[in-house]
């Protein structure tokens, strides 16, 4: 069973369509990470998920039946932007979410508590939410989406504006809900991110899937075709056509892909030729990469 | 899941209510209005009948002696009898329409009534060592034209007030001259009473005007306050709410119509915890004094009068949020609300303004249809029931027609809020409004 499948959806508002004949599956126990450029449609198909807005057309289910209600409550949900209430008291705001979610005050209370203590906000409960700094209020909200304990969480773009440290934490405690069995969804514009974390991913660009399924298969798909290269000298290498299909020059580092069907030996050999090599690697291709060039492809 | 609705927009109301009244600002203005009212009418009412440390001097410039000492007697006993009828029942009355200057008076009479001695006055007048002079030469008194020199001109009030004594004292003297003896001409000069007798289904209620007019206007300012004040602050919560994105989160939790019954019941029973302490705070301070003055029961309001200012209100009250709600949902900054708010503001202002003409002919066609549009009829119905109870089924159409308005609108807003929401940005355009409305 499923945990939210999307059959050809779309959203459109005025003229705009905002999600073209989406379709995706999540599976119960994955972290999925919904990709693409700011503008993507990745807000817009979240909402739809969570029940907030209802798609034009095309079907959306989640635990395997139609999307209710009463679904609604066995998810979290994280908005883009901080979704608190800033005069409210951290401790009372969690628990004041926890209730909308069908807890009991008493559970309310003890998980908030509980949560609280293990992000490091514990001496914070007492605060009003615009006394925190951003990363601690992220983690309030992150908290008031999964105090519920609910089977499925979805983030819109939990790590944005995280400093490092805030995104170790919240990084660990997702990977904690994933290994508690629990449902992960998220969106993010950050590849990098995306690429750690994920089992699964959606590309989309323009409200319409790129790719969609297993990170590993969709990167093996792509081959070994990468290769970077720290060098001294001349880059004349770099101009043959028949083993560079494109390159990105950072003047004496630079990230190649290799043209269909050619070696890397032959480019190491022209490498060396006319340069001092002094790392040459052979690299699975970065999920940018595989984002870049499928929607290349879509557009052609 | 009826249940777990009214478990959902339990726990709004519960958050709006205690938030606000928590709030420091809640206590503030609690306490604060009432010492600005205070301020503006107990403490200069009470400065104005406290009298003046000083006794006020005064001359009475008479050819005949004697009439300046029935003048004097007169003004002497008029402040006197002012004074002791505090707690008069007649005191209701006569504050209204009389008002004395409630001061003590020393006067002197003077014989001289030459030329001479008005300059001799004035400058007695000017240096300070009298207050003013009367000129009332038997000339002038038969020429009914009196002049008073003083250094203040009075007041109005006072002018008024000194008048009537003047009239009075000359009456009288004309009585005496006419054979007609102080007993005789005291209860020839009596004045008269009205009492005004309210027919109402039959039975007759004691005299009403001012008590209705307090009842009336009693409410709409009562209703134009709580409006514009919590009215305001549903507005602001809805817009606050938009542009934190907690709506977000709220409505992956809860229904919009939820969100909205909830915050509006919420914030409206802070207006009425508000309103409720004032009342209670403003009986314990006008209660003895009201109860003093209106000993005969002056003011009378009828309790079906009180049930429907109840209702009404808190109809009224219920419509305007609404509202202001939907403003809030529409909005994407308070100054935008602000240019909106006329939409609020102008059918309170036309309930005002139908309050003469319905007051006058609460059975006119145009009473009745007005009182029965749902926007004028908190105040209009409301004003046609203390006036002159309608028939019920026209009561009964009213409230239905109010209730189905509040309820449409609060869907209504639940839609727009639920997509306005969702849409940042400029603020929408009509034609996109009833566009969202299809989408929900």
């Amino acid at each position: 069973m499923n945990t939210i499948e999307l059959n050809k959806v779309r959203k459109s508002y005025d003229e705009f369509v905002a999600v073209d004949d989406l379709s995706l599956v999540i599976h119960p126990g994955e972290v999925y990470g919904l990709l693409g450029p700011n503008g993507a449609g990745k807000t817009s198909t979240l909402r739809m998920m969570i029940g907030i807005t209802v798609p034009d057309s095309g079907t959306v289910s989640m635990f395997g039946e139609p999307l209710r209600r009463a679904h609604v409550e066995r998810l979290g949900y994280l908005p883009e932007e901080r979704g608190l209430y800033k005069k409210m008291k951290v401790l009372e705001q969690l628990v004041f979410l926890g209730e909308l979610k069908g807890l009991s005050a008493r559970d309310a209370l003890q998980r908030s508590q509980q949560w609280c203590e293990r992000l490091g906000l514990k001496d914070w409960t007492g605060k009003k939410v615009e006394e925190l700094s951003k990363g601690m209020q992220q983690k309030v909200q992150f908290i008031g989406a999964v105090v519920h304990d609910p089977q499925f969480v979805v983030m819109d773009e939990p790590f944005s504006g995280l400093d490092p440290a805030s995104a170790v934490v919240l990084k660990d405690a997702f990977i904690e809900l994933k290994n508690a069995g629990k449902t992960l969804l998220f969106s993010t514009h950050r590849m990098d991110t995306a690429e750690r974390l994920c089992d699964s991913i959606c590309l989309i660009n323009h409200g319409r899937a790129v790719l969609e399924g297993d990170l590993n298969k969709i990167r093996a798909g792509y081959g070994k075709r990468n290769v970077q290269i720290k060098y001294e000298g001349d880059s004349r290498f770099l101009k043959d056509p028949k083993i560079v299909q494109s390159s990105n020059d950072y003047g004496n580092y630079v990230e190649v892909r290799l043209a269909p069907g050619a070696d890397p030996q032959e480019l190491l050999k022209a490498a060396t030729a006319c340069a001092r090599v002094s790392k040459f690697e052979l690299m699975e291709p970065s999920l940018e990469e595989i984002f870049l060039e499928a929607v290349g492809k879509a557009n052609a | 899941m009826p249940s777990q609705s009214l478990r959902n927009t339990w726990l709004i109301i519960k958050r709006e209510y205690l938030e606000r009244v928590r709030q420091r600002s809640f206590l503030v203005l609690t306490l604060l209005l009432p010492a600005i009212m205070i301020g503006a009418f107990v403490i200069p009412a009470k400065l104005s009948s406290m009298k003046s440390s000083t006794k006020q001097r005064l001359v009475v410039v008479s050819s005949t002696p004697q009439f300046g000492e029935i003048v004097r007697q007169q003004l002497l006993a008029s402040s006197k009898s002012e004074e002791s009828s505090a707690t008069d029942k007649d005191k209701g009355d006569k504050d209204l329409d009389e008002s004395t200057p409630g001061r003590d008076y020393d006067i002197e009479i003077d014989a001289n009534s030459s030329d001479a001695e008005r300059a001799v006055l004035r400058n007695r007048v000017t240096s300070g060592e009298i207050d003013g002079f009367l000129w009332m030469t038997d000339d002038a008194v038969a020429a009914r034209k009196v002049t008073y020199y003083g250094r203040t001109a009075g007041g109005f009030m006072g002018n008024s007030w000194f008048k009537d004594q003047l009239d009075r004292a000359i009456l009288l003297r004309e009585l005496a001259q006419r054979g007609v003896n102080d007993t005789q001409a005291e209860e020839l000069l009596k004045p008269v009473k009205l009492d005004t007798v309210h027919l109402e289904g039959g039975k007759e209620t004691k005299a009403n005007d001012r008590g209705m007019f307090f009842a009336v206007f009693g409410m709409v300012m009562l209703l134009y306050t709580a409006v514009i004040f919590y009215g305001v602050s549903v507005m602001r919560a809805v817009l606050e709410e938009k542009n934190s994105r907690v709506m977000e989160v709220l409505l992956s939790s809860a229904t919009a119509t939820e969100l909205m019954a909830g915050k509006l019941i919420g914030v409206g029973a802070v207006g009425l915890t508000q309103i409720g302490i004032w009342i209670v705070m403003a009986s314990v301070y006008a209660l003895p004094a009201l109860a003093a003055s209106s000993a005969g029961g002056e003011i009378h309001i009828a309790p079906l009068t009180l049930a429907a200012f109840a209702l009404f209100f808190l109809m009224g009250y219920l419509l305007y949020s609404t509202i202001y709600a939907a403003i809030g949902a529409v909005i994407t900054s308070e100054q935008e609300g602000q240019q909106l708010q006329f939409i609020v503001i102008l059918p309170l202002i036309i309930s005002v303004f139908m309050m003469g003409p319905v007051m006058h002919a609460p059975d006119a066609p145009v009473a009745v249809w007005t009182s029965m549009v749902p926007f004028f009829s908190p105040v209009l119905m409301y004003l046609r029931i203390a006036v002159q109870p309608p028939p019920v089924w026209q009561i009964a159409l009213s409230l239905f027609l109010l209730i189905a308005t509040i309820a449409g609108i609060l869907i209504l807003c639940a839609r727009i809020y639920r997509i306005g929401i969702l849409m940042y940005g400029k603020r929408p355009t009509l034609p996109e409004i009833v566009k969202w409305l299809k989408y929900a």
